[in-house]
């Protein structure tokens, strides 16, 4: 499973839930919001492989951009 | 629903709860626990809050998050007779320090380390720390569980109910069609520690020999990989949120064992529901209740939607536009506020209307500042009432608009950064602004007061 993912694909996919416009996506992301990008990812990219630990890191954009790039390397 | 409810003792729990037989697969969090293997779990843990002081009468306040540590705690306390409060393990050490001096419990419960398992874990696995307080105060009524609703500044937001309240509302809950029955599953993703999962989940799941299964990831692939796990009838007992997150699954695996889904809180989307209900093909329903008093009305059928019928026992009125439910006594403690409870009723703060030919209620929206975020309560009161009494901060407007935001204008020489700090500090994440605005001046009324109009602060904030 390998792909490319930046920040404007996270944005518009927690966009998605909803039915938010992209600049009302906040910095933080909280545990519904993680659960909705993992299935977004998970739903284009194929099943992830994220241990607690790198979901934990998942708390902001910028690291949930942080760690999907790890991932989909 | 009438008289005060009589007190029980503490076999309760025994009789209600934990009779079975011993082999009965009762929970599964990770490994499946059977009737013998948690009434072992409870006495043990009986006997070490008995060591820490705790007696019948006596009092204790739980912080954990949903966990099989959690369940045998909670019902060692019940069986004791003590009274046990239940903090949100999400609250900072800030908040629950604040509770605690308010509560006065006599025996603590904590986790050795919070948040156990990452942020998606549908369970946590916890080694207790117990802890007795000098300074501990006895129960002061006769109570089974306190839960302090969001806005705790108020006199009348901590919620008490008796042990009879607990066991009325699971046998309402065997009354109702379309929950499920001896011998099937319950797939929860709604919090145990609070009404709907803990009553309609566990306490129900206990007393009905329903399994309750917690999944291990609260993703929609480990909430699918639960369901599939088993061959029993399976509900899925949820939050909106888990609608439209399944709803989103374009091509879900085939589940002959899923019955169907009942959630509980606000109505979603007509096309979520419908995507839903074309993804999964089984009865998606709804139910209305209140930490005061539980399971209130149901749709678990979808064929009143968007309205509910009345749970079996309960009155509900609607009073200039406000539904009020006929409740013997106030379901608050401390200094009573009439503008909650008043003659023998609960003021519920949902603006809705009862139809008088068919009694089916609408639930139209809050009529206060409380907000549902992810199924969490939060009164906006509480957010902004911190924040304004920041030293950092002159002067604090809360609104929610899909997301809770504050616009503040901030004291002389203060930074946000300061005000961000404090945040984090005092408030538990699901409370926090997800976005803080900065202005020079709050909009006002023509009489000074502040305006917590939405668009009227966008455009201050713009200009």
């Amino acid at each position: 499973m390998t792909g490319e993912i930046g920040r404007p694909d996270v944005v518009a996919m927690l966009a998605t839930y909803g039915e938010r416009r992209p600049e009302q996506v906040p910095e933080e992301i909280d545990s519904l919001e993680l659960a909705w990008l993992i299935h977004q990812v998970e739903q284009r990219y194929g099943l992830l492989d994220v241990d607690d630990d790198s979901l934990a890191r998942m708390s902001t954009v910028t690291g949930a951009v942080e760690v999907l790039t790890e991932v989909l390397r | 629903m009438t008289g005060s409810p009589p007190q029980l003792e503490p076999g309760w729990v025994d009789e209600v709860l934990l009779a079975g037989a011993a082999d009965d697969v009762c929970l599964q969090l990770g490994v499946p626990v059977s009737r013998a293997d948690l009434r072992r779990l409870v006495a043990g843990r009986g006997q070490v809050l008995a060591e820490a002081g705790l007696r019948r009468g006596g009092t204790v306040a739980l912080c954990l998050a949903p966990s099989l540590a959690f369940i045998a705690n909670l019902l060692a306390a019940w069986r004791i007779g003590a009274q046990a409060s239940l903090l949100d393990y999400r609250l900072t050490p800030y908040e629950v320090d604040a509770a605690l001096r308010r509560l006065l419990p006599q025996v603590v419960v904590t986790a050795e380390q919070q948040n156990a398992g990452g942020p998606l874990r549908g369970y946590a696995e916890i080694t207790e720390r117990v802890r007795t307080c000098p300074g501990g105060q006895p129960a002061a009524t006769s109570h089974a569980v306190i839960q302090l609703s969001s806005g705790s500044t108020g006199p009348s937001k901590v919620i008490a109910r008796h042990a009879a309240s607990l066991v009325d509302e699971v046998t309402r809950y065997t009354q109702i069609d379309g929950v499920p029955r001896q011998g099937e599953r319950i797939v929860s993703l709604a919090s145990m520690v609070h009404v709907l999962g803990l009553v309609g989940g566990l306490l129900y799941s206990l007393h009905a020999g329903v399994t309750l299964m917690i999944p291990d990831r609260m993703t929609a692939d480990g909430i699918l990989a639960a369901v599939a796990a088993g061959t029993q009838p399976t509900t899925l007992l949820g939050v909106p949120f888990h609608i439209e997150l399944l709803a989103s699954v374009t091509s879900p695996p085939g589940l002959p064992m899923l019955t169907g889904m009942t959630t509980g809180g606000e109505l979603v989307r007509a096309d979520v529901h419908a995507a839903f209900r074309d993804r999964y093909n089984v009865r998606l329903g709804n139910m209305y209740g209140m930490t005061e008093v539980g399971v209130i009305a149901t749709d678990l059928f979808g064929e009143y939607r968007p309205a509910v019928m009345p749970a079996p026992g309960f009155t509900i009125r609607e009073q200039d536009g406000e539904l009020h439910i006929a409740l013997p006594a106030s379901p608050y403690l401390g200094v009573q506020d009439p503008e909650r409870w008043s003659d023998g009723w609960l003021h519920t703060k949902d603006a809705g209307c009862v139809d008088p030919a068919t009694g089916l209620v609408r639930v139209l929206g809050r009529r206060d500042s409380q907000v549902s975020v992810g199924g969490l309560k939060v009164d906006l009161t509480e957010v902004e009432h911190m924040l304004a009494g920041l030293p950092e901060v002159a002067s604090a407007v809360v609104v929610h608009d899909h997301a809770i935001e504050a616009y503040l204008v901030l004291a002389d020489g203060a930074c946000q950064s300061a005000v961000e700090r404090e945040i984090t500090t005092r408030l538990a994440a699901y409370k926090r602004p997800r976005r803080l605005h900065v202005v020079d001046q709050l909009p006002r009324t023509a009489t000074g007061k502040l305006v917590r109009d939405h668009a009227a602060l966008k455009g201050e904030h713009r200009s």
